[in-house]
């Protein structure tokens, strides 16, 4: 394999990372007003590609999903089933200006890996166009 | 004749000289580029086939599909330089 193919793969575990950085982000969003939903946060780890002919390559997996463990929200609302004495109840944790954020840096992040992938095919074709007349 | 005895004598002479001599190098560092293509390949329509059918990660399609892309312009582009190499011998006046 050649370091183009190398660094494609790469750029394709970056991508795959962002991804399910996004998904996780999409979890959060979704569970916004559900009583005692703690936001989920997801970790990126290193990982060392071997085999690839071209020395070993560190590639990027999403790390274990973990749970904001900060205090939830207490909404003050009597007539909810989940309700106590003082009329409260546990929100969720889930601060929606953080997660935009999360969103965008996820998106960013995705677009720069795109742009390598895209920048690495025209590498490639432009040495081989180097052949043709 | 004694002329043609000689020539067909020195024809068979000079023969060895001429003829193909195989290189152990080159066959083996071939055969392994191609077997390396043929998997390549063999991983995009793997990858192909699972994403038609719903399973597969569009990240791995897209990634299989682009390494089969510059594998096969590749061997293309070398097939072209070839195929030219072997039609200016062939233009050679003799």
């Amino acid at each position: 394999m050649s370091d183009f193919n190398t660094a494609m793969t790469v750029a394709t575990s970056g991508m795959r990372a962002q991804a399910a950085r996004l998904r996780v982000v999409s979890e959060n969003i979704a569970n916004t007003d559900t009583p005692g939903y703690h936001r989920k946060t997801l970790g990126f780890e290193a990982e060392m590609a071997r085999g690839t002919g071209t020395g070993p390559a560190s590639l990027v997996v999403a790390g274990p999903v973990r749970l904001d463990q900060s205090l939830l929200d207490s909404v003050y609302d009597p007539s909810h089933p989940m309700a106590d004495d003082t009329g409260h109840y546990d929100g969720s944790n889930v601060d929606l200006l953080v997660e935009i954020a999360d969103a965008r840096e996820a998106s960013r992040s995705y677009e720069a890996n795109l742009k390598v992938f895209d920048q690495i095919r025209q590498m490639s074709s432009a040495l081989l166009d180097l052949l043709r007349k | 004749m004694e002329l043609g005895s000689i020539v067909s004598r020195h024809y068979a002479d000079t023969r060895p000289a001429t003829a193909a001599q195989p290189q152990s190098g080159d066959g083996g560092m071939l055969s392994g580029a191609a077997a390396d293509f043929a998997a390549t390949l063999q991983r995009g329509e793997d990858a192909a086939m699972s994403a038609m059918t719903g399973s597969g990660d569009p990240h791995a399609l897209v990634q299989a599909l682009a390494q089969t892309e510059l594998a096969v312009e590749t061997v293309v582009t070398l097939r072209n330089k070839v195929v030219e190499a072997y039609q200016e011998i062939l233009r050679m006046p003799v």
